[in-house]
């Protein structure tokens, strides 16, 4: 196996191929504390790609609450379990081994391949408490208590070191220079499942009709033209935003997500260490139980957590998550001046522009116009 | 879930006609292949394929015929060159008997497997042999799949392809009966104005001509350079018929001996012969599979 560096864990990694970073690289920042897992990304997704024969229980995209939740089922603790106790040192190093590094000789990567009972319950766990003891039932009668969930939404991690493309015999998966994206080439696809086994995030599907495997494909038709996906331009909370990400060295401070992951570091990817080097980033939850999170986003969260907890602090970082859900162009660079916050494409063309804060209006409460009282129900 | 694989007309007519040739005097009672392939079979060096008179392009499994035709074990290990692979060898051998008419030649391939798989639902993987011939009909091709310079061409049996050529692509109703579907929004283009593209834009596969999505013969041609190379051809004249019974695969290939730019065998020569055996239900797919670790020499008489 070859030694490529993986920023993510802070140290050089093991992989089946050499490393080779694409020109730009496909991303998707997502904030956790504003989802409210209404599944309108899920569906936007499979009206677009996964209305077809072979595709009924497929879900590029889909929100799962954890931390009970999980499409397929125990998806995470599965890969978790087969990896085993693991360990990042206080610096924030990977000490541990990857899915790549861990596998057996007769295998690439460490894996475990999902029954079709596995996929048939996207909604399992769903809205379900974790957190304290819960015999007798639990009782909130305060304004803090101990009792958490948050909603995860996730499409493919269009990885850096996909653990799909290493695992294809056929070698009938590919990273495109262009954008990062990975693709299951439907041509060549002869349905092994490999990827489905070997994809940790367990984001390549097997299609019984087609006899091929498939998977997100990051929406490129749309990528292409400029345009966001469509899990992130259907987001009606204005939670996530795609673009490019730089590895760290040439990160750049206007770059939406170069900003929210390299520069104010509150935006982590998620289960780092199983080495893929994915690139779906989530800001995380500030209420979730801190030893989950770290499981889930290294050691580095609680940071993340704090910076997260002082944005009113902080305006550039407020602007910039105001923009994202403003524009379904893919926002190249942004900058904030006082009360506004701007964006642009790749030509430097204005995209779109809003107010960091919203201006107040007071009305008084009698409109003579129509001789009314008004009201405030929403 | 025992499921008969084969057409049970065709089977005795065949029987009959090479039994009666072969010089039986009495037509033997059917099914008595099982006793048969228990009993032990030599360990070969070499396939002798004997000559007989009769068209042996519809050969079956079962047919009496077989009886005596020489009968030869070939040891077959885990897959060891390329990762994925078995950590253990699933199947140990394989027995070979092979006859043909100077047109085409039939193989007759019988293995322990302790459950039928056909595969079709998620995770659910097919039973398959595939055999395995030089394109320039030497040894010093790679046995492993072949290379650039000597590829090697390949015969696919799965028992999910024999099922589509009897019965059809299963639809998603037959492998799911209790899922419920609403709609699929496309089937309304086969409306007036709508096309067959449209109606397949949910089917990549299918659109890209994937032979992978389509109604199968039992048998796939194939031909590969090196590992991770091989493409499936258009189809050719070869067929394949399989019954599993009792714990073991019987199955039957033929082919015509000469399929020119891919592999020609021809009477009175020698060419060479590999296998390799997939277990579905131990999960064996593409890589993961056991196969003979060098080439079988294969006379024609």
């Amino acid at each position: 196996m070859a030694k490529v560096h993986n920023w993510q864990l802070g140290r050089d990694a093991e992989y089946p191929y050499e490393e080779q970073r694409p020109r730009r690289q496909w991303a998707i920042v997502f904030d956790l504390n504003k989802c409210i897992a209404c599944q309108t990304c899920t569906l936007a997704c499979k009206t677009t790609w996964t209305s077809g024969k072979g595709q009924e229980y497929m879900f590029w995209n889909n929100v799962e609450t954890k931390p009970w939740g999980g499409y397929p089922l125990g998806w995470d603790l599965n890969v978790l379990e087969r990896l085993g106790r693991q360990d990042w040192s206080s610096n924030g190093e990977y000490l541990g081994k990857t899915i790549f590094e861990a596998a057996p000789p007769h295998e690439r990567v460490v894996h475990f391949n999902p029954s079709d009972e596995d996929w048939m319950y996207p909604n399992v766990g769903a809205d379900d408490c974790a957190g304290g003891t819960l015999d007798g039932g639990a009782h909130l009668d305060r304004a803090t208590h101990d009792k958490w969930f948050f909603y995860l939404p996730r499409t493919c991690a269009h990885c850096t070191y996909p653990a799909c493309l290493a695992a294809c015999p056929r070698k009938a998966i590919y990273k495109r220079e262009e954008d990062g994206i990975v693709l299951i080439d439907q041509s060549r696809c002869k349905g092994y499942g490999e990827c489905v086994r070997a994809c940790p995030y367990k984001k390549s599907l097997y299609n019984p009709y087609t006899r091929t495997s498939e998977k997100c494909i990051g929406c490129y038709p749309a990528v292409e033209e400029g345009y966001q996906p469509q899990c992130v331009v259907n987001c009606i909370g204005k939670i996530r935003v795609m673009g490019f990400i730089s590895p760290p060295a040439k990160a750049r401070e206007d770059n939406p997500v170069d900003y929210l992951v390299h520069k104010k570091e509150i935006a982590l990817p998620y289960y780092p260490q199983l080495g893929t080097e994915p690139n779906i980033y989530y800001i995380p939850p500030v209420h979730a139980d801190p030893r989950y999170l770290v499981q889930m986003f290294g050691p580095r969260v609680h940071e993340a957590i704090d910076r997260y907890r002082k944005l009113s602090e902080d305006r550039k970082t407020q602007g910039l998550l105001c923009l994202i859900g403003s524009t379904d162009r893919i926002i190249h660079r942004f900058d904030v001046r006082g009360n506004v916050a701007v964006a642009y494409d790749d030509a430097s063309n204005e995209l779109v522009r809003v107010p960091v804060t919203e201006p107040m209006h007071e009305r008084p409460a009698y409109d003579a116009r129509v001789g009314a009282i008004r009201n405030n129900t929403p | 879930m025992t499921r008969t694989l084969r057409h049970s007309s065709q089977v005795l007519a065949f029987g009959l006609l090479l039994g009666a040739a072969a010089g039986c005097k009495e037509v033997p009672p059917e099914p008595a292949a099982p006793p048969f392939d228990e009993l032990p079979a030599p360990t070969i060096e070499e396939l002798v394929v004997r000559r007989v008179e009769q068209d042996v392009a519809r050969a079956d499994p079962s047919a009496s015929f077989w009886r005596d035709v020489p009968r030869g074990s070939v040891a077959l290990l885990a897959q060891p060159m390329v990762t994925p692979r078995p950590e253990a060898t699933n199947t140990e051998a394989v027995i070979v008997q092979a006859v043909h008419d100077g047109k085409a030649v039939a193989f007759r391939v019988v293995w322990r497997d302790p459950e039928p798989s056909v595969g079709g639902r998620l995770g659910e993987f097919s039973d398959a042999l595939a055999l395995q011939f030089p394109s320039n009909g030497k040894d010093e091709t790679p046995v492993m799949m072949g290379s650039a310079e000597a590829p090697v061409h390949i015969y696919h049996w799965r028992a999910q392809y024999q099922r589509d050529e009897e019965k059809g692509k299963p639809e998603m109703a037959t492998l799911y009966p209790n899922m419920a579907v609403d709609m699929y929004a496309m089937d309304f283009k086969e409306a007036p104005g709508g096309t067959k593209a449209q109606k397949e834009s949910f089917l990549p596969a299918r659109t890209l001509g994937n032979p992978q999505a389509f109604r199968k013969q039992a048998v796939d041609e194939i031909v590969a350079r090196g590992f991770g190379t091989s493409a499936v051809q258009a189809a050719g004249a070869a067929q394949g018929r399989a019954a599993w019974k009792d714990g073991r695969w019987a199955l039957v290939v033929t082919r015509p001996l000469a399929v020119p730019e891919r592999s020609v065998l021809k009477a009175g020569t020698e060419s060479y012969l590999a296998f390799a055996v997939w277990q579905g239900g131990k999960g064996e797919v593409g890589s993961r599979k056991s196969v003979t670790m060098a080439w079988l020499p294969v006379k024609l008489q």
